[in-house]
């Protein structure tokens, strides 16, 4: 038997999901190892081993495929613990990295400081040269201030370098020159050129990237090596795989010189499992929300692609390569609860993390928080939590509500936990609305794919607030990310600038630039071993603006028909696109665009493992109730008794009402009075309006 | 189990009714972002949307800069009291006027009344700044008018749509008056905003029923009031005063304008009385009192515990202002008064200075006072003309603060931060300018225990001829420097100046328009940096000695402000020196 397993390191739980050749799938979970997460990586192993009653060797010689969703640079950058790091830079520009443009998150905030810089000032080194917007050079660059800088760095003894000169987009020339003297006189550095890494017009998101990159490198380079070393030593002999910040993944040699590419690894799985899961019952579009006990991510897939995007920030640190759109709302189940001095509850955005955690973990929590809440409104099993591996403590929750939030409103500790629960969820609407309305999507068309050990709680209550009809909750919900990543594709983007306007655009060099980038995917797919010809996809797009405006779109179009039908037809992909995002298109008024960006993205395709459908049962879901529970139902603002299905036993066509709870060891889904649920082919849990049963019952049962 | 508590009041519900309000008004300004089409609407977002009740009094709004904040409830009141009995559903009202109500004339009001069956329930409220409003040159800052006509069509209240129907015949009247087309677009994008505010206010209030909806309407003024009152009464009563000092009025050269406030706490209630200031001044530099009160407002918050107070009625209850009629912070009828936003930097300073006897832990020493330039010229690549107000150029530091240094390029108080530099590349490939440099300043920022933001020197080319520069602002004479709070020093003076070819240099004032700029000119600017707070020579050592390794803090001002001595050999401290220059024993 051959096995592939997802592995997500998450801030608290490091999910593994192993799916064996038969497509059947098992779910295991191990507490995060911090200093060094291949330890505990190791341990979920060793537990997928004794799960089968086989030893470890043995085992680890029967997987396949890892796909590992790391979390290191991530948590490098978060807590500025990245490694020293020096630029070389353009004389005359050497703080555009501590600048970040002048901006600042919190208008009113006068005590609110710029995050430090990833490279202090005297670590940042100008060099003589300059090379113009149309990528000529206005001032040859000048060997002694390059060996100065050199110099400087190898006395600071830095361990990673970032070169970034200004229009090096237009003109590498510069930096290459730079590239080989580093490498000569520093060989061990870590070396990042902006221009081999993101040859993108905008000064401060290129530079921005490179010294992430070089931050980050040495830490993921080590982490890699350690993980694949203590991977072969029990004698693993598959395939290990990285998810990249773009949903894609990526080999470990392919990864090692674009690190900043994993900084969005671990929710990256997301939006493709809500694909999956979605696309099960026939559609093509989703919103994803994850929630988990430090996060709530949520995504939105379009017609069968996850939305990306070609920068953010993360760390208050400026990062463009292209990266999936997820979003984090708020905090997850560590959202405290407060009373301002207007007497009004607020939720976040402090947040109790995963240390001290909930008051309920009993960890030295002692602030009341979301998690508390769900407890007290009897929506989590104080017992049955990670089926019942780690207790909650439910008085230490309703001390908590009663001190911070019941007793200064003059509630009962449910009315307030009632009021906590509430809050979050408009909260986390909220968001969600704004991410679909920014981008002109109507969320009502989408069903909502709610994940992570917290989310199926919260998910009715959300799509209630939005008027989504439907919800599904993954059947391995608390591992939504690794499953997603298990289903992943090779991905590798590139860019380069070509800056031009419409009139002025040459299609036939334009083809030479695509073609350029296209033969650089298609030589890392094959590094890759992905060589048969039917298993490579590639995907152009032109970032383009009409004359005037600041920002560019990004727009996929047909490669064979801006050949034939030239730039013209780039113009109406402009129009359609505009008209799609902003509700307008300038197509009569003539105004002339502009193109910016020239991308290629190219997508190996990978062996997805067998879904595993079930049998159809009709016998009535009674048999799968467990127990009841008194639970708050927040519709009718008052407690009732709901029956407690067991979410393991529950089949495919199985049928029930709400108010229910569907539990399983990871996750709790609360069905709320308005919904019907039933189970569809793939296990998952799929919650739906009343009104609408006719035809979605349909589309589930078929 | 209900929630309610006493007086039928269910807290969590009021907790609800404010976040989803919020949420309205963002999705209006999301329809804003989405549809607008001039840059200062859809990149600089310098709009603000807004839902008010049926009086008037501000439900929740959304604003992207903090000046714009508070700057549209005088409107809303006018309009109210102006059309009493005359609103119909499907009404749109346009106004722009500074002398009934308006912040600026070129910031327009759409305004759309809502109706809850027959019941009119309030008005969904879009403030923008539009491309041109008429008046004698083109965006309306105009350093040379004396009247308001010469600014802008002045446009009191009057209705776009009646019940429903287009008026044409006004629209003609108004958009006839009205330089660029694009304008009448940015109009549609704010009733398309205010639409979507109508329609989902009407459903939140139908999800509640109307009179359960205005009871917790009614709790979330009187919480956020409470909020606020709690806030003042941790300021000791006392009557404290403040002076700042505008400089140049764009006519007489050495001209200054002070700014005088007298605040007045008592109890849990704020008094802001600016009798004493400057008398109004013949040109544009004036502030209507919408514009002045929005100033006020986003200082105090600023000096806030908790910044992210619900922005509704609430906050302005507890806050009484006293702005005598002729003076420079409320100008009588004809005055220019477009400059009027930009005197947020010198009323909030004169707050800041009023305040820091009362609140050391809290205010902030002054901010750099914008001074900015619009370099037009001609764009031979594109074959237009060009624009570009130099944001990276102007963008000098905030003050500083207890606890943390002042935000280095942050640009003015009344942008928060929320204003962002050009990217370097972008801004040359963008239009015919060359940047030959671009960077921090050398002791540039106010030296204090907490130092003033950072200012920035840029240095750029023309690349074409027939250029233009037209110059706004303040901090260029001496004196008008950022000035340092609680013992703290002055920020540096902005400058700027051109450096023609044939060698000749030009300084630049702070309200001049420069014409016939060849090519190859240099214009170079620096953006003072903030002022700092409390003693230098407080500051830890070690820190000052870092920033000087850095080159933000020269060795020479080390020494001389922050008592802080290095080795001139290893750049290092030298503790001995510094301790016997501070005065400290070893």
């Amino acid at each position: 038997m051959g096995y592939r397993i997802g592995i997500d390191v998450g801030g608290t739980f490091t999910d593994f999901l192993m799916i064996d050749d038969a497509g059947k799938s098992s779910v295991f979970k191990t507490s995060s190892t911090p200093k060094d997460p291949s330890i505990g990586v190791l341990a979920g192993m060793r537990e997928m081993a004794d799960s089968l009653g086989v030893d470890l060797e043995r085992f680890a010689g029967q997987v396949d495929l890892i796909v590992h969703g790391t979390t290191v640079t991530t948590n490098a950058v978060l807590t500025g613990n990245g490694v020293k790091t020096g630029l070389v830079t353009t004389d005359g520009f050497r703080d555009i990295l501590e600048m970040r443009r002048g901006y600042r998150e919190e208008l009113y905030n006068n005590k609110l400081t710029p995050p430090p810089p990833l490279v202090p000032r005297d670590r940042r080194l100008a060099v003589k040269e300059r090379i113009d917007a149309a990528g000529n050079v206005v001032l040859a660059l000048d060997r002694p201030s390059l060996d100065a800088a050199v110099d400087a760095l190898i006395a600071e003894q830095v361990e990673a370098i970032a070169i970034c000169f200004m229009h090096s987009h237009a003109n590498p020339a510069h930096e290459q020159m730079a590239k080989a003297v580093v490498q000569e006189r520093l060989p061990d550095a870590y070396l990042t050129v902006s221009s081999d890494l993101l040859p993108q017009a905008r000064l401060y998101e290129r530079l921005s990237t490179a010294a992430l990159n070089s931050y980050v490198g040495p830490i993921l380079k080590r982490y890699l090596e350690s993980l694949r070393a203590n991977l072969a030593r029990i004698g693993f002999k598959g395939v290990l795989l990285i998810m990249q910040s773009n949903g894609g993944v990526a080999t470990p040699q392919s990864t090692a010189a674009t690190a900043v590419m994993t900084l969005l690894s671990g929710p990256a799985g997301g939006p493709v499992a809500g694909l999956v899961f979605s696309g099960v019952q026939g559609y093509d579009q989703c919103i994803t929300v994850d929630m988990g006990g430090t996060s709530f991510d949520a995504s939105v897939v379009q017609r069968g692609v996850p939305l990306l995007r070609s920068e953010g920030w993360i760390a208050r640190q400026r990062l463009a390569l292209p990266m999936l759109d997820i979003h984090t709302i708020g905090a997850g189940g560590g959202s405290i609860g407060w009373i301002d001095d207007g007497g009004l509850l607020r939720m976040g955005p402090q947040s109790a993390g995963a240390q001290p955690g909930p008051a309920c973990y009993g960890r030295g929590g002692q602030l009341p928080t979301c998690t508390d809440a769900n407890l007290v409104l009897g929506y989590l099993e104080p017992d049955y939590f990670l089926g019942g591996r780690m207790k909650l403590d439910r008085d230490a929750a309703r001390r908590a509500i009663a001190t911070y939030v019941a007793g200064p409103l003059g509630l009962s500790v449910e009315q307030a936990a009632a009021g906590m629960f509430h809050v979050v969820n408009v909260n986390m609407a909220a968001g969600l609305r704004e991410i679909t309305v920014s981008r002109g999507i109507d969320p009502r068309e989408y069903p909502l794919v709610v994940a992570g050990g917290a989310g199926p709680i919260h998910g009715a209550m959300i799509a209630l607030e939005l008027e989504l009809p439907v919800i599904i909750v993954p059947r391995e919900s608390s591992i939504f990310c690794a499953s997603g990543m298990l289903r992943s594709d090779f991905k590798h983007s590139y860019v380069r600038t070509y800056h031009a306007l419409g009139g002025e655009a040459d299609v036939r060099i334009m083809a030479g630039h695509f073609a350029e980038l296209e033969r650089q995917g298609r030589q890392v797919l094959h590094d890759e071993k992905v060589t048969a010809h039917d298993r490579v996809r590639v995907e152009y797009a032109a970032d383009m603006r009409y004359l005037g405006q600041h920002n560019e779109i990004t727009c996929g179009f047909d490669i064979i028909r801006l050949e034939q039908e030239g730039i013209d037809y780039l113009r109406s992909v402009l129009h359609e696109e505009h008209e799609r995002l902003y509700g307008y298109s300038l197509r009569d008024a003539g105004t002339e665009m502009e193109l910016v960006n020239l991308r290629v993205t190219v997508v190996g395709i990978t062996d997805k493992p067998a879904m595993n459908f079930m049998a159809r049962v009709d016998d009535d879901v009674a048999s799968c109730q467990k127990s009841r529970r008194r639970v708050y139902l927040p519709t009718v603002r008052e407690f009732g008794e709901v029956p407690v299905y067991d979410g393991e036993r529950l089949c495919h066509g199985h049928q029930g009402s709400g108010p229910a709870i569907i539990e399983q060891i990871t996750t709790t889904t609360f069905v709320s009075p308005e919904f019907d649920f039933v189970v569809d082919r793939a296990g998952s849990y799929c919650l739906y309006l009343r009104e609408i049963g006719h035809t979605y019952l349909r589309r589930v049962l078929q | 189990m209900t929630q309610a508590g006493k007086s039928g009041i269910d807290p969590i519900l009021v907790t609800v009714i404010q976040r989803r309000l919020k949420a309205i008004t963002e999705e209006m300004g999301l329809v804003m972002l989405r549809t607008a089409r001039s840059p200062i609407l859809s990149e600089a977002r310098d709009f603000v949307t807004g839902l008010y009740d049926a009086d008037g009094n501000m439900m929740e709004q959304t604003a992207y800069i903090p000046i714009l904040a508070f700057a549209v409830p005088e409107s809303i009141k006018h309009i109210v009291a102006y059309f009493k009995g005359r609103l119909y559903p499907g009404d749109v009202i346009i106004h722009n006027d500074p002398f009934t109500g308006g912040n600026q004339a070129a910031d327009v009001k759409i305004v759309r009344p809502i109706f809850f069956g027959e019941r009119l329930v309030g008005f969904a409220a879009i403030n923008g700044h539009q491309a041109d409003v008429g008046g004698a040159v083109a965006g309306a800052y105009n350093p040379g008018a004396t009247e308001i006509w010469q600014e802008a069509l002045r446009i009191t209240p009057v209705k776009l749509h009646e019940k429903g129907e287009k008026r044409q015949d006004v629209w003609d009247l108004i958009f006839g008056n009205i330089r660029f087309p694009i304008v009448q677009e940015d109009i549609q994008a704010a009733m398309g905003g205010c639409a979507v505010g109508d329609r989902e206010l009407v459903k939140l209030i139908a999800r509640h029923g109307w009179h359960r909806f205005d009871a917790h309407l009614q709790h979330l003024y009187d919480a956020t009031e409470q909020q606020m009152r709690a806030e003042i009464r941790d300021i000791p009563d006392g009557v404290y005063h403040g002076l700042s000092t505008a400089h140049y009025d764009g006519f007489t050269p050495g001209s200054t304008m002070d700014i005088r406030v007298k605040v007045t706490v008592k109890g849990d209630g704020i008094n802001f009385d600016f009798t004493g200031s400057a008398p109004q001044t013949p040109g544009y530099v004036n502030a209507p009192p919408a514009s002045t009160i929005s100033a006020i407002t986003l200082t105090l918050l600023m000096c806030l515990k908790d910044p992210g107070i619900p922005q509704n009625a609430g906050v302005m209850r507890p806050l009484t202002f006293n702005l005598p009629e002729g003076s420079i912070v409320n100008p009588r009828f004809p005055a220019a008064s477009t400059f009027g936003n930009h005197l947020s930097d010198q009323i909030s300073a004169a707050i800041f200075d009023a305040l820091a006897p009362a609140l050391p832990q809290r205010v902030t020493a002054a901010w750099n006072p914008l001074f900015a330039i619009a370099a037009v010229g001609f764009n031979s690549r594109t074959r237009q003309p060009f624009v570009d107000i130099l944001f990276n150029g102007l963008k000098g530091g905030g003050g500083g603060t207890a606890g943390a240094d002042g935000y280095d390029h942050i640009g003015l108080i009344a942008c928060g931060g929320g204003l962002l530099a050009q990217d370097p590349e972008m801004f040359e490939m963008k239009d015919p300018l060359y940047l030959r440099r671009f960077e921090f300043k050398t002791d540039s920022a106010g030296p204090g225990q907490w130092r003033g933001g950072l200012g920035v020197e840029m240095e750029m080319e023309f690349l074409g001829d027939g250029n233009m520069v037209s110059a706004f602002g303040d901090g260029i004479d001496p004196g008008s420097e950022a000035q340092g709070i609680l013992g703290g020093g002055r920020g540096m003076l902005n400058r700027g100046e051109l450096r023609y070819p044939d060698g000749k240099v030009h300084e630049c004032r702070s309200k001049e328009v420069v014409a016939n700029i060849p090519k190859g000119t240099i214009w170079r600017q620096v953006a003072g940096g903030g002022g700092g707070y409390g003693n230098p020579r407080r500051r830890p050592a070690e820190q000052v000695a870092r920033e000087v390794r850095y080159g933000y803090v020269s060795a020479a001002a080390a020494r001389e402000h922050y008592g802080v001595v290095l080795d001139a050999r290893t750049g290092q401290l030298d503790p001995t020196a510094t301790q016997t220059l501070r005065g400290e024993s070893p």
